[in-house]
């Protein structure tokens, strides 16, 4: 008989599904997820990823609704997410920036960069403005070609010198692209960047 | 020497199904899987000699040759977390040429028996996730992926799945765990994944850009690819060259050229004015190098020999204007905030070494901690379960021991200039947590 | 990272070492004795270990403890030699070097390693060893051990590294110990002591976190001293698989929490305060109230359910200051419920009876014992053969037995029973009692298919849940729950059936029918209420198996349905000829905590002692025929630890019995309704510390209740008032002391003949495994000719009402600080939420049920699980609520569910 399955006793470990309300666009996501693989508590972290978006972070109610779905215990749902950086549970703003300042990027100025964005934000490394602009430094991003660089609502963005985080933050208050120029996705490799003549170290704040 | 996985890297559209099939793509999965049985391919890759371009540097044909012959359920993972400080090369493979990946992993899957895959990959490489899974529908649209592919009798599904931020998650069981839906902790080996990995079934784990090699190394056979490079480390080798230099970014190497050629040649040297002064080799875990060992052939055996390793091949330099003690402190506090807490030595460890470098750069330290971090390392290495924490012991010890003097005298130059009442009191290190209510 | 490189250094270092460790290994190394060595070649049993320091976690012998013989699943073990610090040591192979070591008198330090929570995790790092050959230490914890392997456990290079791990480990420890509850007790104090360098070089700030915290109202935590072992998670996740205690954030700043700051509130959770190695966990009723060396430990068993955990009380001036788990493999594999752990406040509780009282109009006052007991004898005598005497609950053999002799040797009446309606049919008793068809409890974890039917574990033998648990999980057993209501083991199974409340029988005819065509499968399901798709696959899972095992509740053998649902297990017993395989067969959960003694020492109106036939031409009425007697042929009751108001499915029935009964004696720990309202003597009862006697486990384990406090107040023994009673009316039963009750058993019981307490000694002794067995009396007929089952009603838009008992419930739970919380609240109703929404109700409305026989309110719980059609109604005792009780009574009816 296939009924739904709870790995445990206590009657209100798990979220009924009749008690929480889920929204259904996130309930059908979670559910095809969830048949994605062999053992459907793989889809632990891109369910809660998804409830993440939705809500904007990862609150109690938004942690409830995928356990009801995936019938698990809300505790081993923020167990997991507490474990990677890129939940929140705490809540955050409309906009995120991730300041890489690993060794690539510090050997080329992300504490001065990352120091300007907070100037620029009005808020220090880990806080939310009042206008939702959320700052925290980073590690390694993968991106130390385009060192000083960060992550802004997913984007990657760098070489970033002291001026270009004035205007990152412009950007973003505009609700516009954020520096268009400096989009990693719209570079060529290596070779190909550097023959076409971009000035050696452009934008690198001196170590 | 001619580029293999980065040949026409920059071909406009070249993500897409279209443009990759018009170069040729998918043809040597079809005539491999309309000529040759899978022990036929995976014998290509071991005479490739092709060893894992993710940190380790196992021989790729060894590792698949490991599972278990027969039917049951085999899984192949690819790895594609590429977290270590300095590394971005897969990046570039799976943004550019996304397909040339999922014709490797279906190849391998071939190969070693496996019929369900996955590409766990960073969390925040958001837009690449986006070309792969793309990718991934396309090749399914085009018959490449699914049952019965092309008719041959063998089928292997793929699911791109997207980490959540966690370095550990590299490490392999670590992965394992994580696409498990659990907290990233690496397992304990044995069993090891090739007997019982993801779902406890027979697993194959490498990189991206081992799998990126794997339709050229089935293309022009195992033998034509083993000439390139040296003799043990064979083909070419994407480097991530980042740092103090003048042109960083992505080159696609052949194994063996001196590292010289490498961060002078391609990357283009020094900044103006600056002088080159330690190098990481392959990432930040591995120990650091100086100018004197810039003419060591940039390969995985020559690298070990001078102490350090090729690693995820990952080149860092660090010139004159940057202190040490500064690489040092972030070094350490990089792994302090990746180790997962599972073992002791690296929790703790990593925790306490960070401690010990901060008041070392804010001066408050004496030669005696230098000991004190050195004897620390000593007591990490070797000892954890798994290497994260070797990864942060091995390059601070070759700090401390190879720039000893540096740190010393910064320790001098801090005390000569405080003034003995600037001591700030210790700070309480306070975890929140979510707690229940205090007791009265 | 490359691992080549690693390998090559740690190569080189290992070349150094290995000389090195040549010479400690004979210069510093304690060698243990010869006599330590086991050298007989031929010898496969292996010697006791040695231990010089006993772990305070494990203990390896060649049997854990309880156990005779190996379960028949168990993998055989052959036993190698190996070499330890250059002493060659014989152990059983495959096992972990840590426990291997200790064959060898070798005391490997540990924190993390503990069997019992599954494979090891080697986290902790302390166990590190050198094998000659593998260049990098190995965890002792992690590594099997194999024939010819040579550990060295003392060289420069493993102290160094165990002198580094408790460094490290101390690094963020308070070392609070003066205030420590744990302290004088504690592991890491031993180990830092054993094995660390004794001096600390860190001057870095410590981890605070906020002291103590609440986790539940039983435990407080400590994240300070937290050591980061992982075992209480581990327990939560891979023992009890509540999954609620959880490790949050990661790294350094991991520490052990809830979800939002919850409470961990699961059925088992206050194991984890056991299995804490630090003071990082403790029971917040035991904090500060005593230390180590104030206390003294009094080994005897818990009675509040069948599953009869074995305890350690810890004792402080006569008083018990907590419960521990005093492991028995064979029982409990030395875990214990919360209910059972701090059962023990309820017994300092201002509301238990500890006084005899004697009833004066409409109350019970306090009388002195002599006063009660000339009153009760009087009555008794009056009464002579119109007696009756009912016995439940925790009730001993020896009280049994006694009671037994009282009704029939001094008041001439055979009116006695332990059961809650009919007679017991003889030759289905002895059928299911024969030691060929029944199991053990390490059997049940080691079969490779159980099907447990009409039964929730965690509420009616909590214990056992956690057996399945780890069946499932290790060894690969696959577990069928056929039960009306969601199980909490539904996320285990290999399969899951739902039948109609109260057809557990129909759905055992079912599956019979598909094992041998006795009757038509789809037909006998749907009679049941059940899919015959899964009658099929339950069917097909127990034919499969080479070691099936049935685990059924007694309470099937109290429907409409009669004798039938027994008879149908019988059958099947048979079809699956589990009598011919080792470990294959039946266990029933016992309603009562000594169901099974009270029913073997013969306290049944039909069945005499051992199960020998009854006293001829004079059978006694059973439990519902006293009711229905009560006034007329019977004039007096004896209730001894049972109250039949709410205990009894027909309580409506025995509220108006008690109501005409001239006399009612009761011997109760609370005064509940039928003590309370109609007992005109109460006897105080004892309670689980303070009594001697034995019970019967539910696989047929003899188990010794020993005193290990003074008894409460002015509460006597039972086994003393029956025999002071008994003298009153002119009877000596000859008992001055509890083992000469136990003698007689001994002498009068066939099946337990010459049992000893010396022979049951810590762990009990399963009667089927002593000669005594071959007593058992053969049943005429051990197969069974059964007609078509009854079907269950069709809902129709109504609901079939089913009922259960949570595990937080009774006068343990109510008056114990600690769980009082937990006991069930409002009375409330499972729903489906199909049948939430076709009503129009939510989870916390409130509703009313509406039976042929009356009505009661509810509040409602939507529950995902629960099959439309079905209303789950959590029946608390203490409310004894006898509408509804009627309405659940043999054959529930069916329910109106309205707003
Ligand atoms: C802490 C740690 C982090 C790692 N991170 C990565 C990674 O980001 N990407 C990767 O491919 N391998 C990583 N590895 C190496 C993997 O464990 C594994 O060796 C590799 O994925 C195997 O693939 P390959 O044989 O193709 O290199 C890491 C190892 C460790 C110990
Ligand atoms: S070495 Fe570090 S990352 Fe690896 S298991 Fe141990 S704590 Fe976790
Ligand atoms: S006891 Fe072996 S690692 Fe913890």
């Amino acid at each position: 008989m296939s009924v739904p399955r709870e790995v445990t006793r206590h009657e209100d470990a798990i979220p009924q599904l009749a008690d929480v309300n889920v929204p259904d666009e996130l309930k059908t996501w979670i559910e095809q997820r969830m048949a994605m693989y062999p053992d459907p508590k793989s889809a632990t972290i891109p369910c809660l990823m998804q409830a993440q978006k939705l809500h904007g972070w990862l609150s109690p109610d938004a942690v409830r609704q995928v356990a009801a779905v995936m019938r698990v215990t809300p505790a081993y749902l923020v167990s997991v997410a507490s474990f990677y950086d890129m939940f929140e549970l705490q809540e955050r703003g409309r906009h995120t920036i991730y300041m890489c300042t690993n060794i690539s990027c510090m050997l080329r100025g992300a504490d001065a960069v990352m120091a300007e964005l907070e100037a620029a934000v009005g808020v220090s490394d880990g806080d939310v403005s009042d206008d939702g602009i959320f700052l925290r430094r980073f590690e390694c991003l993968g991106a130390c070609d385009i060192a000083p660089m960060a992550s802004v609502d997913g984007v990657y963005v760098g070489p970033l010198t002291v001026d270009d985080a004035k205007q990152l933050v412009e950007d973003l208050r505009a609700e516009r692209d954020v520096l268009p120029a400096k989009h990693l996705t719209k570079r060529p490799v290596a070779a190909t960047f550097w023959s076409g003549g971009a000035p050696a170290g452009s934008g690198a704040g001196e170590a | 020497m001619d580029e293999l996985l980065f040949q026409d890297i920059d071909e406009p559209g070249l993500n897409t199904i279209e443009v990759y099939e018009r170069r040729g793509g998918y043809e040597t999965l079809k005539k491999a899987l309309r000529e040759l049985d899978g022990e036929q391919v995976l014998a290509e890759l071991q005479a490739s000699g092709v060893r894992g371009r993710g940190g380790a540097g196992f021989a790729m044909g060894t590792k698949a040759g490991f599972l278990p012959k027969g039917t049951m359920d085999k899984y192949l993972c690819c790895n594609a977390d590429e977290s270590e400080p300095g590394t971005f090369k897969d990046r570039e493979l799976m943004q550019k040429n996304p397909h040339q990946l999922v014709e490797g992993i279906i190849l391998a899957s071939y190969a070693a028996g496996i019929n369900k895959a996955f590409i766990y990959i960073r969390g925040e490489y958001d837009a690449q996730a986006s070309i792969l899974e793309a990718a991934v529908r396309e090749a399914y649209e085009h018959g490449h992926l699914g049952e019965n592919i092309h008719g041959s009798g063998f089928g292997v599904s793929l699911v791109v799945h997207r980490g959540a931020g966690a370095y550990i998650c590299g490490e392999e069981t670590a992965l394992l765990d994580s696409l498990e839906g659990k907290r990233g902790n690496p397992r304990l080996k044995p069993p090891f994944p090739a007997n019982a990995g993801l779902f406890q079934g027979p697993t194959l784990i490498n990189n991206v850009e081992t799998l990126s090699n794997v339709s050229h190394i089935v293309k022009h056979g195992g033998e034509w690819y083993a000439k390139i490079g040296t003799e043990k480390s064979t083909g070419t080798k994407l480097v991530s060259v980042s740092g103090c230099v003048q042109r960083p970014g992505n080159y696609e190497i052949e194994l063996g050229i001196p590292a010289r050629e490498i961060i002078f040649g391609l990357a283009g040297g020094p900044l103006p004015g600056r002088e080159i002064k330690a190098w990481f080799p392959g990432g930040s875990s591995s120990p650091l190098l100086t100018p004197d060992e810039f003419d060591l052939p940039y390969d995985f055996d020559s690298i070990a020999g001078a102490g350090s390793m090729l690693g995820s091949g990952a080149i860092i330099v660090i010139d004159d204007s940057v202190s040490i003690v500064d690489v040092a402190l972030r070094t350490a506090s990089f792994y302090k905030h990746e180790s997962c807490g599972k073992c002791t030595p690296c929790r703790e460890g990593t925790n306490w070494t960070t401690k010990m470098l901060q008041r070392v750069a804010d001066g408050d330290a004496t030669p005696m901690d230098l000991d004190l971090i050195a004897g620390v390392q000593q007591q990490i290495m070797g000892n954890c379960l798994c290497v994260l924490g070797d990864a942060m012991a091995m390059p601070v010890s070759s700090m401390v021991n190879k720039f000893r003097d540096e740190f010393e005298a910064h320790l001098e130059a801090a005390r000569a200039s405080r003034t003995p009442l600037a001591d700030a009191p210790a700070k309480l290190d306070l975890v929140g947590g979510l707690v229940p209510g205090v007791i009265a | 990272m490359n691992d080549d490189v690693k390998r090559d250094e740690a190569t080189a270092r290992a070349g150094d070492v290995a000389d090195q460790s040549g010479k400690s290994s004979v210069g510093e190394t304690v060698r243990p004795g010869e006599d330590n060595v086991v050298t007989d070649q031929a010898a496969v049993a292996i010697e006791e270990p040695r231990l010089q320091y006993q772990s305070p976690f494990t203990v390896v012998d060649a049997l854990p403890p309880g156990y005779t013989k190996k379960p028949a699943g168990e993998p055989e073990r052959k036993i190698i030699s190996f070499t330890i610090d250059g002493a060659e040591v014989r152990a059983p192979e495959g096992i972990m070097l840590v426990d291997a070591a200790k064959y060898g008198g070798v005391e490997i330090p540990v924190f993390c390693y503990e069997p019992k929570l599954g494979a090891p995790v080697g986290a902790c790092r302390m166990c590190l060893v050198e094998i000659e050959g593998i260049p990098k230490l190995q965890t002792a914890c992690s590594t099997p051990v194999r024939d010819g392997m040579a550990v060295i456990t003392k060289s420069p290079r493993v102290i160094e590294a165990q002198n580094g791990v408790v460094e490290f480990i101390l690094l963020n420890h308070p070392l609070d110990c003066p205030v420590c509850d744990k302290g004088g007790e504690c592991p890491l104090q031993d180990i830092s002591y054993g094995w660390g360098s004794g001096k600390s070089r860190t001057t870095e700030p410590k981890r605070h976190f906020e002291k103590p915290v609440a986790l539940s109202d039983g435990i407080a935590i400590d994240r300070e001293r937290c050591i980061l072992c992982y075992r209480c998670v581990r327990f939560s996740q891979e023992v009890s698989e509540d999954y609620q205690l959880v490790l949050l954030d990661r790294g350094a700043g991991a520490h052990v929490g809830t979800f939002d700051g919850s409470q961990y509130i699961a059925p088992f959770s206050g194991n984890v305060i056991e299995l804490c190695p630090v003071g990082a966990l403790t029971s917040r009723a035991y904090r500060f109230r005593a230390r180590p060396w104030d206390i003294e430990q009094g080994g005897s068993v818990c009675t509040l359910c069948p599953a009869q955990c074995n305890v350690s009380y810890t004792v402080r001036d006569d008083k018990v200051m907590r419960t521990l788990a005093r492991d028995n493999n064979a029982v409990d594999d030395g875990w214990l419920c919360d209910k059972g752990r701090f059962a023990y406040q309820a017994w300092e509780s201002e509301a238990r009876i500890t006084t005899p009282l004697v009833r004066q109009g409409d109350k019970l006052l306090p009388a002195r014992w002599d006063h009660a007991l000339d009153v009760a004898a009087a009555a008794l005598k009056k009464s002579g053969e119109r007696t009756a005497a009912l016995a439940g609950g925790a009730t001993t053999n020896e009280e049994a037995w006694l009671l037994r002799r009282l009704m029939l040797e001094g008041l001439n009446s055979p009116h006695i029973d332990s059961r809650r309606g009919g007679k017991l049919s003889l030759d289905v008793a002895r059928t299911l009692t024969q030691p060929a068809l029944t199991v053990s409890v390490p059997d049940i974890e080691w079969a490779d298919a159980v099907l447990v039917l009409d039964s929730e574990p965690v509420d009616d033998m909590p214990i056992l849940d956690l057996r399945l648990r780890k069946g499932v999980r290790r060894n690969g057993m696959k577990l069928a729950i056929a039960t009306p209501r969601p199980s909490s083991l539904d996320a285990n199974t290999a399969l899951v059936a739902r039948y109609a409340p109260g057809y557990a029988g129909a759905f055992a005819q079912a599956v019979q029918a598909e094992l041998d065509g006795s009757g038509d499968v789809d037909d006998y399901a749907a009679r049941a209420g059940a899919d015959a798709a899964d009658v099929r696959a339950v069917a097909a899972l127990l034919k499969g198996a080479e070691r099936p095992v049935i685990l059924w509740s007694e309470r099937m053998l109290y429907t409409t349905a009669g004798a039938a649902p027994a008879q149908a297990l019988c059958n099947i017993a048979d079809r699956l000829g589990v009598g011919e395989r080792e470990g294959a067969g039946l266990m029933q959960i016992p309603i009562q905590a000594n169901g099974r003694g009270l029913r073997e020492v013969g306290f049944l109106p039909n069945i005499g002692p051992g199960l020998t036939d009854g006293q001829p031409g004079r059978t006694g009425m059973s439990s519902d025929e006293i009711a229905a007697a009560l006034g007329s042929d019977i004039s007096a009751l004896i209730t001894v630890n049972v109250d039949p108001i709410v205990e009894y499915p027909n309580g409506r029935t025995w509220a108006a019995a008690l109501a005409k009964a001239p006399t009612v004696i009761a011997f109760s720990t609370w005064l509940d309704p039928a003590t309370a309202l109609h007992a005109d003597v109460v006897f105080p009862a004892e309670v689980g510390p303070e009594k001697e006697g034995t019970v019967t486990h539910p696989d047929g384990r003899i188990q010794r209740l020993r005193q290990t406090v003074e008894r409460a107040g002015e509460v006597n023994a039972g086994w003393w008032v029956v025999g002071e009673l008994a003298k009153r009316l002119g009877l000596d039963l000859g008992v001055k002391i509890a083992n000469q009750a136990t003698a007689q058993i001994a002498a009068g019981v066939p099946i337990y003949e010459g049992i000893t307490t010396t022979e049951i000694g810590g762990t009990g002794v399963r009667w089927q495994e002593r000669g005594a067995a071959s007593n058992l009396p053969a049943p005429d007929a051990t197969t069974f000719l059964l007609e078509a089952p009854p079907a269950a009603p069709q809902p129709n838009g109504r609901l079939r009402l089913g009922d259960f008992k949570s595990l937080w419930s009774g006068g343990e739970v109510v008056n114990a600080a600690t769980l009082r919380a937990l006991a069930s609240g409002p009375r409330r109703v499972e729903l489906s939420p199909v049948d939430g929404h076709r009503l129009g109700v939510a989870s916390g409305d409130t509703v009313t049920l509406k039976t042929e026989s009356g009505e009661l309110s509810a509040l409602v719980a939507l529950r995902d699980a629960v099959p439309a059609g079905a209303a789950f109604l959590m029946t608390d005792e203490r409310d004894g609520n006898e509408a509804l009780r009627a309405a659940l009574a043999g054959a529930p009816e069916l329910i109106e569910v309205v707003k």
